[in-house]
């Protein structure tokens, strides 16, 4: 379901199923829009028109996603919920001492009663002097411990609830040191509560079990992704909604990344502009910059290295287009959304991407569309993200197909070219080891496919 | 060898210092105080939390709940109790221990106050006083032979363990006695009821066999609502009463005069109350779910604790200098391991 965007399926299935949301909020987005029903054409008698154009879907068959196991309470008899729990409690009560009241108990003995109630002598008067108690002494020596920014989120601890419902994720903070980053927090969270309060109760753990990691002051600056067990970041998906309700999802892991702050108040930028690069941020007058230019131009090819963006359509998963700058310079390659009403609401808060010139291994044009515009693909390395010495890292880790994704991009068909030209210089004047292995696997797969293609029939 | 002493000490004083809250939420939370970070979270199933109390060995917390007082160990991870009291039919809304750990008080809505063996895992002997009315609170006299009996037909009454003297007397017609608390030097004893009125006595006797005197002191009016709970301070210059009139306030023991109101917005119905070992600072807990540490001199809220969903019903607390702290150095028990 998540990777599936046909509109009339999901729409029998939002009829057909009863399905009103799921994990992606693809349902949402489908049921928020206009009436497809009445505005695609369905002059084809299919069942789901246009369902053959996806070829990776091809052996999806019409059945709806409910399985039998999904814990609907309407499959739970009373009786067998009632079971469940008398078992829960025995297993609760297994190392518990019980000790009954008797009613009717013998009389006691004189010699108990001479060991029990002994009269002691309260009157012996207690050392008067001043004293400081532990607690005071320990509020002395942390007179100054900065309030928590994050203390109101501790409520929203599911740890140790009776009778709320909660929900355990496991969460992997970005901001760790790489060697703590590979493990996930365990969070139990009340489903009541929203994504944003999820992220400031994560903030909280985070702040107490992380002392030394320093977080940002509010939890607007986090968002939370959609991560796999390894703690790989599934950056095809935006960060969840923090308006949502946790209950929602049912993802079990996560991941807490820094993301630019909410606008709070207004809900459409005033000024679509792609943001500043970090290299760029720093002051530099406008002269030194034209100078900087100036010399560049100078330098034939050279221009490739400056910082240039581009508005470009991402096309994700989904095969939603999705308007994105694109900005790159001879040390990386980023991609900013453009905040902008027309897309999917959820894309305007997703986060941007980065990728170090060294893992980008190709650009390449892929299709020209007959209205004037141009797919291009840029592929880059996932596998060494976090190494900057890829030749060490190439001794540990064989150079496989998969250790390489891609973005699609569409744009104007001189835009494309243009991009995909800049990047190849770039690309070229480094002469990337990654980049040849790359081709060299490329070369290969393509040959392997042609023979297969030529093949006795 | 000294930095190795000094962090011991400081894991002695971190363990020493215990504050515990329950409440409607069905769970207890033990908390880091000088944090406000909840360290553990122990399940109380089946019912809301009525009255709290750490064990003299401060290994151990007792619950009262609904037909049930449930032990549980502080330090063992465990949050399920490890002993569980039970054979009462109602709520048991105050639960004690006699200074040595021999046994342990409750007193319930079934009427009646208890004392339950703790020498063994049977219950050798036990003792029970019934009276005409639910009972609302239990209190235990500093010379550990008396128990104080409030019930909510607003009679007071003396239970001699020893001898089974037992008395009675009634500080006002038709208002339930809602606490009793006696201070640690035992001379005064206070008694605060529904309609937000505070009786002072002072004791004498209590000395052997001989039953404790009250000669009554003062009448103060102390809340203007139901009140909840009063406690003296340690060092017996200090009253707090709590009350559903949103409020904690301090008086003073020499004149019996407010010397501290603790408000704020958002909090609501206070419950429980508890001082520092020096007196200096006071724990509350209350409706809005939050407990929070006042200091006693100018009133500030020092710090606030916050994970319970619901009320917070009950707290006990306890910072006390271990009388032997050299216990923790000797031997092969080396606590830093």
């Amino acid at each position: 379901m998540a990777f599936y965007d046909n509109k009339h399926w999901l729409l029998s299935q939002v009829r057909n199923s009863f399905m009103l949301f799921d994990d992606t909020g693809m349902c949402e987005v489908v049921m928020a829009g206009e009436n497809l029903a009445k505005n695609l054409d369905c002059s084809k008698y299919d069942c789901y028109p246009g369902v053959e154009e996806s070829e990776d879907e091809k052996d999806m068959d019409h059945s709806s996603d409910i399985h039998p196991d999904l814990e609907f309470g309407i499959y739970r008899s009373n009786t067998a919920a009632r079971l469940k729990r008398m078992e829960e409690e025995q297993k609760r009560n297994a190392n518990t001492m019980h000790i009954k009241w008797e009613p009717h108990a013998a009389a006691l003995s004189e010699e108990d009663k001479d060991e029990l109630f002994v009269a002691k002598d309260f009157r012996r008067k207690k050392d008067k002097r001043e004293f400081q108690s532990l607690l005071t002494e320990q509020l002395k020596k942390y007179a100054y411990l900065p309030q928590n920014p994050f203390q109101d989120y501790a409520k929203f601890d599911g740890n140790g609830q009776i009778g709320v419902p909660t929900k355990k994720f496991g969460i992997f903070i970005a901001m760790l040191s790489p060697e703590l980053r590979n493990y996930p927090m365990h969070v139990v969270v009340l489903t009541t509560a929203k994504i944003s309060q999820l992220t400031g109760l994560i903030c909280w753990k985070c702040s107490i079990d992380f002392p030394d990691v320093t977080l940002k002051e509010s939890a607007d600056n986090y968002g939370l992704f959609i991560a796999d067990d390894d703690g790989e970041v599934n950056w095809d998906f935006p960060c969840l909604d923090p308006k949502e309700a946790v209950a929602k999802f049912g993802f079990r892991f996560l991941a807490l990344v820094e993301v630019e702050p909410r606008e709070q108040n207004s809900p459409t930028p005033p000024v679509e502009e792609p943001p500043i690069p970090e290299e760029q941020s720093q002051p530099q007058s406008k002269a030194q910059r034209q100078l900087e230019v100036d010399m560049m131009r100078m330098q034939g090819h050279m221009k490739a290295l400056l910082f240039q963006s581009f508005k470009v359509h991402i096309i994700n998963r989904v095969r939603s287009r999705t308007e994105v700058f694109l900005g790159v310079s001879g040390e990386k390659v980023e991609i900013y959304p453009v905040a902008s009403q027309r897309g999917p609401f959820w894309w305007s808060k997703s986060r941007s991407a980065t990728y170090s010139i060294d893992s980008v291994v190709a650009c390449d044009l892929r299709e020209n569309k007959s209205n004037n515009k141009a797919v291009f693909r840029l592929v880059y390395d996932n596998s060494g993200a976090n190494s900057s010495d890829v030749s060490s890292s190439l001794h540990h880790q064989p150079v496989t197909w998969s250790c390489f994704k891609h973005h699609d991009f569409e744009a104007e068909y001189k835009v494309s070219e243009e991009i995909v030209q800049k990047i190849n210089l770039i690309l070229d004047s480094r002469n990337s080891q990654r980049r040849a292995e790359y081709l060299a696997i490329r070369e290969r797969k393509s040959h392997r496919r042609k023979s297969f293609n030529f093949g006795p029939r | 060898m000294d930095a190795h002493r000094q962090q011991l000490d400081e894991w002695i004083k971190e363990k020493e210092v215990l504050l515990v809250t329950g409440g409607y939420d069905h769970t207890i939370k033990i908390w880091q105080a000088h944090s406000g970070v909840c360290k553990q979270t122990m399940q109380h199933a089946d019912s809301q939390v009525n009255a709290l109390e750490i064990t003299p060995d401060k290994h151990r917390i007792a619950s009262a709940g609904y037909k049930h007082i449930r032990i549980y160990d502080i330090h063992g991870n465990n949050p399920n109790p490890v002993i569980n009291y039970e054979g009462v039919s109602k709520n048991i809304v105050g639960v004690g221990f006699q200074e040595d750990g021999k046994w342990m008080f409750t007193g319930g809505e079934d009427c009646s106050a208890r004392i339950w063996d703790l020498r063994s895992r049977t219950l050798m002997c036990q003792r029970i006083f019934q009276v005409s009315a639910p009972v609302n609170c239990v209190c235990l006299h500093p010379n550990q032979v008396e128990l104080i009996v409030g019930d909510q037909s607003g009679i007071i009454h003396l239970w001699h363990l020893k001898t089974n003297h037992n008395e009675q007397l009634i500080p006002e017609i038709d208002a339930s006695v809602q606490s009793i608390a006696i201070d640690s030097e035992g001379n005064y004893m206070a008694a605060v009821n529904n309609k937000g009125h505070c009786y002072i006595w002072t004791l004498t006797g209590g000395l052997g066999d001989e039953p404790t005197k009250l000669n009554p002191k003062h009448r103060i009016e102390i809340h203007n609502r139901y009140a909840l709970k009063c406690k003296f301070s340690p060092d017996s210059t200090l009253l707090v009463t709590t009350s559903a009139d949103q409020t904690a306030r301090i008086w003073k023991t020499s004149d019996f005069s407010l010397i501290q109101e603790l408000k704020t917005d958002s909090q609501r119905w206070v419950w429980d109350a508890a001082f520092t070992s020096d007196s200096k600072y006071l724990l509350t807990a209350s409706s809005d779910g939050a407990a929070r540490l006042w200091s006693v001199e100018t009133g500030a809220i020092e710090r606030e604790y916050s994970g319970h969903q619901k009320a917070i019903t009950a707290l006990a607390f306890s910072d006390q200098v271990p009388l032997n702290p050299q216990y923790f150095y000797e031997g092969s028990n080396d606590p830093a391991n």
